[in-house]
Parts: C-alpha cells; sequence; structure tokens
C-alpha cells in the first residue's frame, strides 16, 4: 500500500475538493435564486402597499374610481400568482437550504392580505369577479399529492377561461402560518385539496371542471 | 436538507473518488500499459482446459493453443471432461498431441480443474476455458510477469470473439473496458479476478493454496482472491489477448451474470474477516471492501432510485386517472429549462467523467476509431447496458437469500 498510498490520499483529497466546489456551487446558486425572490418581493410589496391605499383612497374619498382598483387589484393578483409558480419551481431545485420557506411563507401572507383586500373591493365596489380560495398542502401523501395537482391544473384551465372575472388565490394550509391557521378553523378544512368560493361555498377533495364552473356561473348570476 | 439528498450526496462522493482514483492511477501509469516483461526463464507451462459440453469449440481452442509462440516441447496440453453429455469428450479423444482425461462424471469447474493441476508436470498452470482462443504470442507476453517471485497469477484481456449481434458488440464494448480497469487496478496490485478465458498460475502456490474452491461458483474471483490474500499478486498482461464467445441471447447473458454476481457473493462472504485488515495491504484495505461496498451501493441506489422513480410513476399514473375521471386535459407542455441545483453540476461531471473513461479505455485498447454506428452502440451501453447491473445484482440476491443456486 505504501509504494501507491499517496495516490488514494490524493484521490480523496480531489474528492473533497470537488465535492465542496459543488455543494458550495449548489449553496450559491440557491442563494442567488433566493435573493431574486426576496428583491421581487420588496418590489411587489411596495406595489401592493400602493394598492392597498388606492383601495383604501377609493373607497373612502371616490368610489368612482372603483374600476380602477379592482384593475390594479388584478394585476397585482397576477404577479402574485406567477411568482408563487416561481417559488414552486425554485423549491423544487432547493436541496441544500430551507430559506425558501421562509419566502412561502411571507407570500403566502400577501396572498392573505390580497384575499381580503378583494373581499373589501367587491363590497365596496359591487365587483364581479369571484373570489376562489385553493387551499393545498405540501407535505402529503402520494394519492393526495396526485388529487392536488390535478385540482391545480383544474384551477389553472378554469382561470384562463374566466380571467378577471376569478380572482384565484391558493394558500398553503400547513405553512405554519397563524391566519391561515385560523381561516382553516373558521371553515373547517379537513383535507386538501379544498375551495372556497366567495367565502360561501366550501369544497373538499378533487372537483372537476364541469362542477366549478357551474357554481362560478350561478354566483355570477 | 432531507434524508434522500444525504443519500445522493454521499453516492456522489463515493462515484466522484472512485473516478479520481481511477484517474490518477491511470495519469501516473498510462505510459507502462502495454510494457512487456523480459522473458528470464522459459518456464514448463501445463495448459488446462476443463471441458464441459463444448463439442462446438473444443478443438477450435485446442488448435489455438497448439499454435501458440511458445516453444513446443515447454508445453503440455490436458483436456479435461467434465461429464460432457455431448460429442466433447469423443472429438477431444481424437485430437493429436494433447493428454484428455474423461473424469466421467460432471463436477463442476473448479474441480475440473483441479483433477487437471494434480495430473500437470508445469511449472506454470495455464487455465483456457474450452470456448477461449489465445493469440499466438499471449503466453510469450504473460510469461515475463513470473520473474518476480511474488506474482502468484497472471492474466491477460479477454475479448469478445463474434460480434454480430447486438449484445455480443455491448459486451465487446464491456470487456475492453473491464481490460482497461482490470490493468488500471494491476498498478495497485488490486487484480481481484483471474478470468477462466486466459490465466497463468504458479502451480507450487494452487497446491500450497489447496486449489480452486469447488464450492464457490467463480472460481477465478475465488482464486484470486486467495492468491491475494497469502500474499502473492495478480498481473494482468494488457497486450496478452484472449478471445472468447460470450452469450449470444439475453437469457443466457442474464444467466451468466447471476453466475457472477452470486460467485462474488460468495466469495465476499468467505473472506468477510479480510475486511479492512492492514496486514493483508491492498487486499484487506482495498480489494475487499471496494467489492462491498460497490455491492452494497449497487443495490442501495437500485432501491433509492426504485423509490424516486416508483413515486414519480405513481403521481403521474395517478394524475392522469384523476385527470381522466374529472374531465381535464392529461397533456402537460414539457418544462423547456432546468433549474441548475447542486446535483446538476455532480451529474454533468460524473457523466463527463464516465464518457472519457469509456473513450480512454476504448484507444487504450486500440478500439476508438470505430464510427457513428459503434459510437451508438457505446451511447446504448451507457445509458442501458449498464443499468441492468443493478437488476441482475437484485435477482442475485434474491435466489441467494431463498438458498435457489443451481449450476
Amino acid at each position: 500500500m505504501a509504494k501507491f498510498g499517496d495516490l488514494f490520499w490524493k484521490a480523496l483529497v480531489l474528492t473533497v475538493l470537488v465535492f465542496l466546489l459543488g455543494v458550495l456551487l449548489g449553496f450559491a446558486l440557491e442563494r442567488n435564486r433566493i435573493s431574486e425572490i426576496e428583491e421581487e418581493f420588496q418590489r411587489i410589496d411596495l406595489q401592493w402597499n400602493d394598492a392597498k391605499l388606492q383601495t383604501l383612497y377609493y373607497q373612502n374619498l371616490e368610489p368612482r374610481f372603483c374600476d380602477f382598483a379592482i384593475r390594479e387589484n388584478l394585476e397585482f393578483a397576477d404577479k402574485v400568482y406567477n411568482e408563487g409558480l416561481k417559488i414552486e419551481s425554485y423549491d423544487q431545485a432547493s436541496f441544500l437550504t430551507n430559506d425558501l420557506d421562509l419566502e412561502k411563507k411571507k407570500y403566502a401572507l400577501l396572498k392573505v392580505e390580497f384575499w381580503l383586500n378583494s373581499i373589501v373591493l367587491k363590497g365596496k365596489c359591487k365587483a364581479k369577479y369571484i373570489n376562489l380560495v385553493y387551499f393545498f398542502a405540501n407535505d402529503l401523501e402520494l394519492k393526495t399529492e396526485s388529487e392536488q395537482d390535478t385540482q391545480s391544473e383544474i384551477l389553472k384551465d378554469l382561470k384562463e377561461k374566466y380571467g378577471k372575472d376569478l380572482m384565484l388565490i391558493p394558500l398553503p394550509i400547513d405553512a405554519d402560518v397563524s391566519v391561515i391557521n385560523v381561516m382553516k378553523g373558521t371553515y373547517n378544512i379537513s383535507r386538501t385539496p379544498a375551495i372556497l368560493i366567495n367565502e360561501k361555498i366550501k369544497l373538499e377533495g378533487l372537483q372537476s371542471f364541469d362542477d366549478l364552473e357551474l357554481l362560478i356561473k350561478n354566483e355570477q348570476l | 436538507m432531507e434524508f434522500i439528498t444525504g443519500v445522493y450526496l454521499f453516492f456522489i462522493f463515493v462515484s466522484l473518488y472512485s473516478v479520481f482514483l481511477i484517474l490518477l492511477i491511470y495519469l501516473r501509469n498510462r505510459g507502462s500499459l502495454y510494457v512487456e516483461r523480459e522473458i528470464k526463464e522459459v518456464y514448463d507451462i501445463s495448459v488446462i482446459i476443463p471441458a464441459y459440453n463444448k463439442e462446438d469449440s473444443i478443438l477450435e481452442t485446442v488448435n489455438a493453443v497448439k499454435s501458440l509462440d511458445y516453444p513446443k516441447d515447454k508445453i503440455e496440453i490436458l483436456v479435461v471432461d467434465d461429464g460432457s453429455k455431448d460429442k466433447t469428450a469423443e472429438i477431444a479423444r481424437n485430437i493429436e498431441g494433447i493428454i484428455f482425461f474423461e473424469k466421467g462424471y460432471n463436477s463442476g469447474k473448479s474441480d475440473t480443474v483441479n483433477f487437471g493441476v494434480k495430473k500437470a508436470r508445469g511449472e506454470i498452470i495455464a487455465v483456457i476455458d474450452a470456448d477461449s482462443y489465445p493469440e499466438k504470442d499471449s503466453f510469450k507476453k504473460m510469461i515475463g510477469y513470473f520473474n518476480d517471485p511474488e506474482t502468484g497469477a497472471v492474466t491477460a484481456s479477454c475479448f469478445v470473439k463474434n460480434t454480430g449481434k447486438v449484445i455480443e458488440k455491448l459486451q465487446a464494448i464491456e470487456y475492453f473496458l473491464i481490460a482497461f480497469g482490470r490493468k488500471i487496478l494491476d498498478f495497485v496490485d488490486s487484480v481481484y479476478v483471474t478470468p477462466g478465458s486466459l490465466s497463468m498460475y504458479r502451480k507450487k502456490l494452487l497446491v500450497e493454496v489447496g486449489g480452486f474452491d469447488t464450492n464457490n461458483i467463480t472460481e477465478d474471483i475465488e482464486i484470486a482472491w486467495k492468491i491475494l490474500k497469502n500474499k502473492y499478486k495478480n498481473r494482468m498482461c494488457l497486450s496478452a489477448k484472449v478471445h472468447t464467445d460470450v452469450p449470444d441471447t439475453m437469457k443466457k447473458w442474464w444467466r451468466q451474470r447471476l453466475r457472477w454476481n452470486i460467485g462474488g457473493f460468495q466469495t465476499v462472504h468467505k473472506y468477510r474477516d479480510s475486511f479492512f485488515r492492514k496486514s493483508l495491504k491492498m487486499f484487506g484495505l482495498f480489494v475487499v471492501p471496494r467489492f462491498f461496498i460497490s455491492h452494497v451501493l449497487s443495490v442501495t441506489g437500485f432501491f433509492v432510485f426504485i423509490y424516486v422513480f416508483g413515486r414519480e410513476i405513481f403521481q403521474k399514473v395517478a394524475y392522469w386517472m384523476f385527470s381522466i375521471q374529472n374531465g381535464n386535459t392529461i397533456f402537460e407542455a414539457p418544462k423547456l429549462f432546468l433549474i441548475p441545483s447542486v446535483f446538476t453540476f455532480f451529474i454533468f461531471l460524473l457523466f463527463v467523467f464516465t464518457i472519457t473513461f469509456t473513450y480512454i479505455g476504448l484507444k487504450t485498447m486500440n478500439k476508438i476509431n470505430i464510427g457513428f454506428r459503434a459510437n451508438f452502440i457505446i451511447l446504448f451501453y451507457l445509458l442501458f447496458y449498464l443499468t441492468l447491473y443493478p437488476l441482475v445484482l437484485l435477482h442475485s440476491l434474491y435466489l441467494l437469500t431463498t438458498g435457489n443456486i443451481k449450476w
């Protein structure tokens, strides 16, 4: 062993170096993506505060500008939704850190705020859009995960069809966010996927496109 | 970090270590791959050809041995029939210039070779399967390795004789790489198998260690380990070539690999006390642990793969079923971009290393100029053929645990 023992040690040193390099690169990539999400969050947060103040303003002083407030709210909804998809895809590529969990919580809170704002706007401005809250969970058994995947696709199709007439608000019920826990209790959500339409109709389990469309149409009447 | 991520990273670490070790050994010794040893002593060689149901090849094998470029008075050829049910004995009996033994019963290859060793007069025993054909200069190239008194056995590069079918072509690539890999291991005194296609042994040593183990179904691995344990060395002569018939159907291939794996397990079990024994040098510190760890990782890796892949499949099937039940489209736009992660770097690196090893190996074996068609076969070999290994390993484990071993 002695005459070529150095080869074994050299191979070990090389392995450790390359391994560490790869792990550091992995950390850097994940950190970079989190920074990107954080920056985006700050931008959205700023825009959100603006939208909230606009709502407050129109609500109290200029009710005739309701349409504008609703449009702003909708634009914001799209941004939050797309950012949510981005976080989801980044989350699938995050293996080394759990820092994205914090970002996910922040976005969950933002979505709750957005939902509440949508309720207020709807009441004050007599808006016709439908609030559809989709409760989902992250840690699931396989069958429920597949149900959720299917439900997500169905809701995406619905959103595509109804556009600005449908406010789709996905909320994670297992993100350890107190306000969502309260909602979960209030609406007695026992399993996922679960859907809440206009804060009145609660549906648990996988719902078909046609059934949901029927309910949406009834709500629109 | 999830547990499964830790498992992946561990696998990557071990794989990287193997890759760097091979690379470093190669880089240090690449000039000596084909260096030949001067013949200082022309030993008497007894060639033992154990034969069982080899009526199609026995004559060709004997003729190849007879044509060897080695002093005729220094070679004796012993064909030992292991109770063949076909015309092997009849054919061998009529071949001139050989010593033929007909045991009259079938007792397996180890026992048949041991029988031959008892009858042999040479100082060196060359074992050649009855379906293998050594090249003319192979003995001359191998014998010089015995100048070193610590050399217990010498083996040669084994090539596939017929490469007409795809399965034979795949094995041809595999055999080139096995020969190359074995030579790499030779530089660190770790040749762990002396294949039956062509290997030479010191007769004195064979007798000393009790010959081939009749209870082991891969006698060529077991004897190599026994030699290493007795502090002798196994050597690999890359320039000495032997051609052999390989399984030409998937069924035969599978059966052969089951035998290799089960025999490997038997050998590890037999030599388990050598695990990390410093006094046994490379054998205890590298050969046994490497063999053991690679088997464990292969099986574990297979289960991890099944878990991850099976989960993915289950999810997809359930998703499609739910989608169909609920009138939703099952078409999903493919993801066109990949989000890089810690594994992207490692997988890319290991893939590059694997391709590099394959091409260096084939180039070393002078088989690099093989055109597009061959490149396609190489790709098929890397992407599909190698993935069969863990499946065979698993089947072997099953047979081993159920005690259902018949050969």
